[in-house]
């Protein structure tokens, strides 16, 4: 009982302090690969703390552009509240996976409603990226997570980790899955939306301190949630079911351990890319759409 | 100078000829002495009352204006000429000297490419009354015209009859009618003001404006496109610049003696400075008849080679960081850097070199700094090998900059494009062998090849620019090996009145013309400038036409465009000593206001 209780609220957080130190370690791992020395591990953090405390200029009376950047921080944070931590979900209920997908996806309806909410033609273009960007990575992650719940036979997040069974079909949907997160996550070569030397910024444009601080915040923890959701399905089938403080706190370390080292893989995937544009994105993942209902007929059959 | 009409029709002077070293050259033998230049005046007889050869291999005809279009779309346009171009063209106010105004088409006429000594200038001169200073435009058949019309239009009140689209281009939205800041009676240190009016070209139909600028991230200095475009798709651009140009032609007017514009010169760009500094010293050589020392020429060429390393390597980092691959960008960089310690080792400052004078240059390359030369471009060979390899390989990159941004030979020839931009669109052009540049320069005598590529898209201006990068390390080290002893600079002495005479280099960007005409005591009396994005810029917008707005900032980006150089230093004119100005009919009455006299 006090020990799911105390891997709940360390689940929350590192979800809470984590994030920006991910962000501090990728900055960090670029500089290397560009031969530079990079900033102190919390400079994300520093930039936060001094965009908080700024106070944001409003370009606009509507109530969207104020209430977007907390709604997305919301969102962010209710998608990492539905992963285990240690085993240990804080909170779990029935057929939470399709939650999952949709406040994940909620994070950027948030940012596009933001950035439609001024008269910006920038902020409008990004937008419209956005949602291009939802709209063809969302149908993967759904046939994607079509596979993982058809193969373990549950809708319930926790349930499926712990409920996999191998197949030909299970490790192709987690390339996919790789992928498709890394887009939602919106790294280099997809970071078309707020693309700074096109759209300067796209739906942040009109954005300014706290307010814009509070999106980066929440965008931080959207991509912790994504790779902690990776890590956690890797995790979880090999290690099995958990009993125990040992294992769980040992499972709890793992998954941190994994994200820690994730995380300069995809800082490096970010430094030796250049941005692709819309239209490349859009014609790839029709493709890996394509490939991912592919892949649940091969479920459906069994393989 | 100026002959009276009737006069000149059978009379043709060389400068030779005036000096007595000359004692037979009449007309048939100037005009004899290229191709194409008996052809031209047969063509244009009855309307050319002048010709003269200024200096080596520039020829200047003084025509009727109203034959002006159809003499530059002869040459333009010319059968066996193929890559001849109208560079652009000067505007002066002659008035006090011809009681005229004059202005003057430049053409670069390749009879063969790489050839300086087949190849040659022509400078098509007409006169307009002062009280009607008009010319029939080229600009509509002649896209290449189309801003420098507008720009004499803007400062010296000309009117180009027929132009397509005479909007402002120069002058700021509050500044008012009718008052002409390089006319000779206006004050420089006068700054009129009336209620700013923008002239914007009205959207297409069905299309959402994108304000590219007039600050943007993507482009570092301003300068406003105004994309029109149907979802992501560019449909059509317009384009409103010069937010830099800050007129130092007055800023120098009656001051500055012709050495000392030479440090101005120097400052209208912050990368391709010396370029600027080695056309102006070049021009003043060539009419004052010099012949600069050997060891200064090399010297001058080793700095400008230098110069464009440093330069595209620059550039490549920026075009990598435009599609935000960052790697790239820091890795140009740090490559590029030896080059500047190198070149502060060799001339005090990193960039603004200070290193040129009319006649030489100001300082001797010591032996012993020779090794260290060696040392740096081997350094830069590897490291650019290394990097290229890297780029090139990176899928994304080539992604975004092959098929991308495509200008056609045709439009390329239209506008005059210059430089790697002509070169990657399969222009073969290279003022460094096309032009005589060996009276003040030594690519004469070392050996490179001009890369040429088909493509026309950003891709292969990156090929293109890779490309001379590897000549100018080889040529680099051609010239430490072949550099001769001996002086580095003559004594220029006193210089002819009123005589004209163009200097001009390859900068990275593409050809710099500088044409100047000498005032009285030392001065200079009309400078012009043409810095190549000049001619670049132009053929932006049919470039971006069709493409995404994700790739305009690097479209932008790939002519490599300098904003300062192209809208600083426009022109600048500098007038002779304590003159007392002419009050003529346009004389403006707020400049009486400011004394009127400079």
């Amino acid at each position: 009982m006090y020990e799911s209780l105390a891997l709940k609220i360390a689940g929350i957080i590192v979800m809470v302090l984590l994030p920006p130190y991910l962000d501090g370690i990728a900055r960090r791992v670029k500089a290397r690969i560009q031969y530079r020395r990079g900033p102190p591990l919390a400079q994300t953090w520093y930039d936060l703390r001094k965009l908080f405390a700024i106070p944001t200029v409003l370009p606009t009376k509507s109530w969207m552009f104020k209430a977007a950047p907390y709604l997305a921080l919301a969102s962010a944070l209710a998608a990492a509240l539905l992963l285990p931590y240690g085993g240990h979900v804080p909170v779990n209920f029935g057929y939470n996976i399709i939650v999952f997908f949709y406040v994940v996806a909620m994070v950027s309806v948030f940012v596009m409603l933001g950035g439609f909410s001024v008269q910006n033609a920038f902020s409008h273009l990004g937008s419209a990226r956005e949602m291009t960007l939802l709209l063809t990575v969302e149908p993967i992650l759904a046939v994607v997570y079509g596979v993982f719940a058809y193969n373990s036979g549950s809708l319930n997040l926790y349930h499926i980790m712990t409920h996999l069974h191998l197949s030909a079909s299970l490790l192709f949907a987690y390339i996919i899955l790789g992928y498709a997160l890394y887009v939602e996550s919106g790294f280099v070569p997809f970071d078309v939306a707020e693309a700074e030397q096109e759209v300067i910024g796209g739906p942040l444009a009109e954005y300014s301190g706290r307010l814009l601080g509070v999106f980066y915040y929440a965008i931080y923890i959207k991509r912790f949630a994504l790779l902690w959701f990776f890590v956690s399905m890797v995790t979880y089938p090999i290690v099995g079911p958990v009993h125990g403080l040992a294992k769980s706190v040992g499972l709890f370390a793992l998954q941190l351990l994994l994200t820690f080292a994730l995380y300069p893989i995809i800082a490096a995937l970010e430094a030796t890319n250049a941005r692709l544009r819309i239209d490349h994105i859009v014609r790839t993942n029709v493709k890996i759409f394509f490939i991912g209902l592919g892949i649940l007929a091969m479920a459906f059959m069994g393989w | 100078m100026s002959k009276s009409a009737f006069e000149v029709e059978v009379e043709c002077e060389c400068e030779a000829c005036e000096k007595g070293k000359c004692d037979s050259a009449d007309l048939v033998d100037v005009l004899s002495e290229r191709e194409g230049l008996k052809e031209f005046y047969e063509e244009f007889k009855d309307s050319i009352h002048e010709c003269r050869r200024l200096t080596y291999g520039q020829y200047l005809f003084v025509i009727d204006r109203d034959v002006l279009p159809e003499a530059t779309l002869w040459w333009h346009n010319h059968p066996r000429f193929k890559e001849t171009h109208m560079s652009t063209a000067v505007g002066t106010d002659e008035r006090a000297i011809a009681g005229k105004f004059s202005y003057m088409p430049l053409i670069n006429v390749q009879v063969e490419a790489e050839n300086m000594d087949r190849n040659f200038w022509v400078l098509l001169k007409a006169y307009m009354p002062a009280d009607d200073p008009s010319f029939p435009s080229v600009a509509a058949k002649l896209p290449a015209a189309l801003w420098i019309e507008r720009e004499v239009k803007d400062l010296l009140g000309f009117r180009p009859i027929g132009h397509p689209d005479p909007r402002r281009l120069i002058l700021p939205e509050d500044w008012p009618e009718g008052v002409y800041p390089l006319r000779k009676d206006m004050d420089y240190r006068h700054s009129p003001m009336r209620e700013p009016e923008t002239e914007f070209r009205e959207p297409p139909e069905g299309t959402t404006t994108v304000p590219m600028g007039p600050f943007h991230m993507g482009i570092e200095e301003p300068a406003h496109f105004r994309l029109f475009v149907k979802g992501e798709e560019i449909v059509d651009v317009d384009y409103r610049g010069f937010y830099s140009h800050r007129g130092i032609e007055k800023v120098g007017e009656g001051r500055l003696t012709y050495n000392q514009v030479l440090f101005l010169a120097e400052r209208i760009c912050g990368i391709c400075g010396y370029q600027h500094s080695v056309s102006y010293a070049m021009a003043v050589e060539r009419l004052a008849d010099v012949d600069i020392p050997d060891r200064a020429r090399y010297i001058r060429t080793l700095m400008l080679e230098l110069e464009r390393i440093h330069n595209h390597l620059l550039w490549v980092g920026i075009a990598a960081h435009m599609v935000g691959f960052d790697t790239g960008f820091m890795h140009a960089w740090r490559i590029r850097e030896p080059v500047m310690w190198l070149v502060e080792r060799l001339t005090g400052n990193r960039k603004q070199y200070g290193m040129n004078i009319v006649g030489g240059v100001r300082r001797d390359i010591l032996d012993y700094r020779k090794e260290e030369i060696l040392k740096v471009v081997k350094e830069i060979r590897e490291g650019t090998k290394k990097f290229l390899d890297i780029a090139l390989n990176t899928n994304t990159f080539i992604k975004r900059a092959e098929g991308v941004g495509i200008l056609p030979y045709k439009i390329a020839k239209a506008y005059s494009v210059l430089g790697p931009t002509a070169r990657a669109s399969g222009r073969r052009i290279d003022a460094r062998l096309d032009q005589a540049t060996k009276t003040a320069m030594a690519y004469n005598e070392v050996d490179f090849k001009v890369p040429v590529y088909k493509e026309g898209d950003v891709l292969a201006r990156v090929l293109v620019r890779m490309d001379e990068l590897f000549e100018s390390l080889w040529i680099v080290e051609q010239l430490i090996d072949q550099m001769p002893g001996g002086d580095i600079m003559v004594p220029i002495g006193k210089l002819p009145e009123y005589a004209e005479a163009l200097g001009f280099t390859e900068a990275h960007r593409g050809e710099v013309l500088h044409y100047v005409m000498t005032g009285e005591k030392n001065k200079v009396y009309r400078w012009k400038v043409r810095a190549p994005t000049y001619n670049n810029l132009p053929a932006i917008p049919d470039m971006l036409r069709g493409y995404n707005v994700a790739d305009a900032p690097l479209i932008i980006a790939s002519i490599d465009p300098c904003y300062s150089c192209t809208e600083r230093v426009q022109f600048v004119d500098v007038r002779t000593g304590r003159v007392r100005v002419l009050t003529e009919a346009e004389f403006n009455e707020l400049s009486i206001k400011n004394r009127g006299v400079f």
